[in-house]
Order: structure tokens, then C-alpha cells, then sequence
């Protein structure tokens, strides 16, 4: 019998402190009654003992049965949890390339170390983020509060048209992203002082600043465009040509600034160890005509589409 | 199919008759091992690791009343059926017997076409 402590003793290990006592005592009733039947209601023999337990299975399963395990997310919460994520750690993304950005801007230190800065703050706060949220659905499932909103109408369902449709939040927040990187490179430069900037071994020239400030209404446009894509996640009409409208202001930017001289200007003694002046500007020329092409290729991608809805 | 396949949908075929059945068994006083052998008896045959915990989470609903008594030199927890559990084992007895009909009538046509 003492098989049977053990055992019991090891189911209990595994359930909450509250359910040990009673779900201990039935099971060695339930137990008793099968060791009885084995043996005949005689003293069942070790192995008789050994055999009935091996039925009941191992200790955890079976505090597993009595007790089953509760996903921190239940199925029907699912959507709402996976939908909340993306979009928090999507704004969690613009904010890092925000900061990220400020913190090179201010430090001087080179682009690999930039782009580790905003991945590394970037894994860091969706970490947080991602525990955060998980446990605050976990504690609103456990006080038995749904936050799956059942207030839709059919009607309101886009009309079924292409794949392409639907817009997803990844694009959304890499636009929101890219915009959000540009204003901060344009506009900080505005804050420092004449003294601080002339430290900088790198900056962009005067007249890529006066294109780019120019230009500001136009991202800031484009930052007003992805939030209404935020809001209505469909294509429609007025979308895709606004859409074509901005990518056409873009590329046209982006021709100027490599057409018409260097976009940097640079603290030259700091950099002519590293890399020729010329060579450096080839480089950025060829970059932006490159950089050119994602929009050009969202001008084309848009304008079939619109042409295939109208035949 | 595999046996794996058919194993899982005879699981979940049974899981809700399970339930049904544990529930019209206990409108005599039963404790789990008796339940488990009139189960049995009566062509049900349902393993120790599902009705224990399964008659336990009907108890904690109060569809089973539950007393501790002692009988044979030891304690023996007894299950019954509660007026809450009579009142949902009439509901869910029509609901079956509804279910049934429309079964019946459905395999019944299915294997005549199959002849």
C-alpha cells in the first residue's frame, strides 16, 4: 500500500494547493476499490498493485485529467489577442526607428550600428509588450471578461474584389516607419546648434535639407494616409490614387536629390581615411535612384490595378 | 483512414454522450468504481482516467449531489444526480432523442443507397 501513497502523494504534487486534499482522497478510494477487485478483496500482492497504477497512468497525466491545463489564450480570444500584438508592436516599431534615429543623429555612429540600435530596442520593448499583453488577456480571461467585440454589421464587409485587397498592417507600419525616419532626418538637424552640427562627420547638405523641408507636407500626408489605412485596411479608388499620387511626389524627389548634387556634406578630414569624396557621392547617387524604384514600382502595381477594376 | 483518425473521431463522438450517460446512471447513488462497472454492464466502456475527473467537473456544476460514506472498512465517495442534474438530463434526453431520430433516419438512408 505504501505504492499507493506514493503515487497518490505524486498526483497531488501536480494540482493546485486547494484541490490536493479532496482529489487525493477519492482517487485512493477509486484505487482501493480496483486493487479489491484484482485481488478479490484480498491483500493484493505488489505486483497487483504495480499493475493497477500502471492502468491509472502517469501521475501527471492523470492530475492533468482531474485538473486540465488552461491556455493563457483561449481559442476564441485569439483574434482579438493576435490583432492587439500587431498593432502594438507595430507602433512600438515606428517609435524605435524614432528614437533610434534621434540617438544617431546625436552620436555620430555609422548605419550598422544604427540599424542594431533599432533592432535591439526593437526586440526588447516588443518582449516587454508581448508579455505585457499576453498576461493582461490572461488576467481579463481569468475574471471571465470577453473583449471579443460581437458589434459588426454584414453590410459593412468590403465587396470581394481582388487578393490584394486587404492591406496589411506590416506594410502599414513599414511606410509609417519610413516617413517617420525621413522627418526625423530632416527636422533634427533643425534643433542643434550651429556649433554641434559643424561636429557632425556627416549631414546633409544645404539644399538636400531645403528639397526635403519642402517636401514635409507631402510626408506628412503620407503619415495622415497610413493611419487612414490603419482605420480602413481596404483598397478602394480614392486610396490607390492617392496612393499613385505619393509614390509620383516621392520618386520625383528622389530623381532631384540624385540629380542635383551632393546630398551630404561631410566633415572630411574624419572620412578621407575611409572613403574618397567622389566615390562616396556615386554611392549616394546610385542609392537613391534605387531607392526610387520601390515607389515607381508601387505607381505601377496601383495604376493595373485601377485599370483592371475599370475593364 | 488510420486507426489514429478513428480513435480521435470516436473520442469526440462519445464525449458528449458521455456525459449523458454518467448523468442517467446516477439517479441511483453510485461511487466510481460501481459507476464505472454499471457503465460497463450496460455497454459503456469508459477508462478510470475519464470518469473520475469527468463525474468530479459535473459535481463542481452541480449536476451531482456528492456525500462521503463508510462501507467495507473504508470511505467511498457517492455520486447523484441533483435537481439541477435531473432538470438537464431531461433537456439533454430529448435533445438525444431528437438527434437520434434524425441519425437514424439519415444512416438509414445513407445505407440504403450504398446498397
Amino acid at each position: 500500500m505504501e505504492l499507493v501513497q506514493r503515487y497518490i502523494a505524486a498526483v497531488q504534487r501536480e494540482l493546485p494547493e486547494d484541490k490536493r486534499d479532496e482529489i487525493g482522497r477519492e482517487l485512493k478510494a477509486n484505487i482501493l476499490d480496483q486493487l479489491d477487485a484484482l485481488a478479490n478483496y484480498a491483500e493484493p500482492s505488489q505486483q497487483q498493485i504495480s499493475q493497477v497504477l500502471q492502468q491509472m497512468g502517469r501521475p501527471s497525466k492523470v492530475a492533468r485529467q482531474f485538473v486540465p491545463a488552461r491556455p493563457l489564450i483561449e481559442a476564441e480570444q485569439m483574434q482579438t489577442y493576435l490583432y492587439t500584438l500587431y498593432i502594438v508592436l507595430g507602433v512600438l516599431f515606428v517609435i524605435q526607428v524614432l528614437g533610434s534615429t534621434v540617438a544617431w543623429l546625436d552620436n555620430d555612429f555609422g548605419l550598422l550600428l544604427y540599424m542594431k540600435s533599432v533592432l535591439s530596442g526593437f526586440v526588447g520593448d516588443a518582449c516587454l509588450a508581448f508579455t505585457a499583453i499576453t498576461l493582461g488577456f490572461a488576467f481579463s480571461q481569468q475574471q471571465g471578461t470577453s473583449l471579443d467585440n460581437n458589434n459588426w454589421q454584414p453590410e459593412k464587409l468590403p465587396p470581394v474584389d481582388a487578393p490584394w485587397q486587404y492591406i496589411s498592417l506590416q506594410d502599414i507600419f513599414t511606410n509609417l516607419a519610413t516617413y517617420a525616419f525621413v522627418l526625423v532626418v530632416v527636422w533634427y538637424p533643425a534643433t542643434l546648434s550651429p556649433a554641434d552640427l559643424a561636429e557632425k562627420s556627416v549631414r546633409l547638405s544645404e539644399h538636400a535639407r531645403l528639397a526635403l523641408s519642402w517636401f514635409t507636407p507631402v510626408m506628412l500626408a503620407g503619415v495622415a494616409f497610413c493611419l487612414w489605412q490603419l482605420r480602413e485596411r481596404y483598397w478602394n479608388r480614392t486610396m490607390q490614387w492617392l496612393n499613385i499620387g505619393l509614390n509620383l511626389l516621392s520618386i520625383a524627389m528622389l530623381i532631384y536629390l540624385a540629380a542635383a548634387g551632393p546630398l551630404l556634406e561631410m566633415n572630411s578630414g574624419r572620412w578621407v581615411e575611409v572613403i574618397g569624396w567622389e566615390r562616396l557621392h556615386r554611392a549616394m547617387t546610385y542609392g537613391l535612384l534605387i531607392t526610387a524604384c520601390f515607389p515607381a514600382y508601387e505607381v505601377l502595381r496601383d495604376a493595373r490595378r485601377l485599370w483592371q477594376a475599370r475593364s | 483512414m488510420t486507426t489514429a483518425q478513428l480513435d480521435k473521431m470516436r473520442l469526440e463522438l462519445r464525449r458528449g454522450v458521455l456525459v449523458l450517460a454518467v448523468l442517467a446512471s446516477l439517479k441511483q447513488p453510485h461511487y466510481g468504481y460501481s459507476l464505472r462497472q454499471k457503465l460497463q454492464q450496460d455497454g459503456i466502456d469508459i477508462d478510470e482516467g475519464t470518469l473520475y475527473p469527468l463525474v468530479r467537473r459535473l459535481a463542481e456544476q452541480e449536476l451531482l449531489t456528492s456525500e462521503w460514506r463508510q462501507g467495507e472498512g473504508r470511505e467511498r465517495r457517492y455520486y447523484q444526480l441533483s435537481e439541477l442534474g435531473a432538470q438537464l438530463l431531461d433537456q439533454l434526453t430529448a435533445e438525444w432523442q431528437q438527434l437520434n431520430g434524425a441519425l437514424g433516419s439519415l444512416l438509414g438512408t445513407a445505407s440504403q443507397e450504398k446498397q
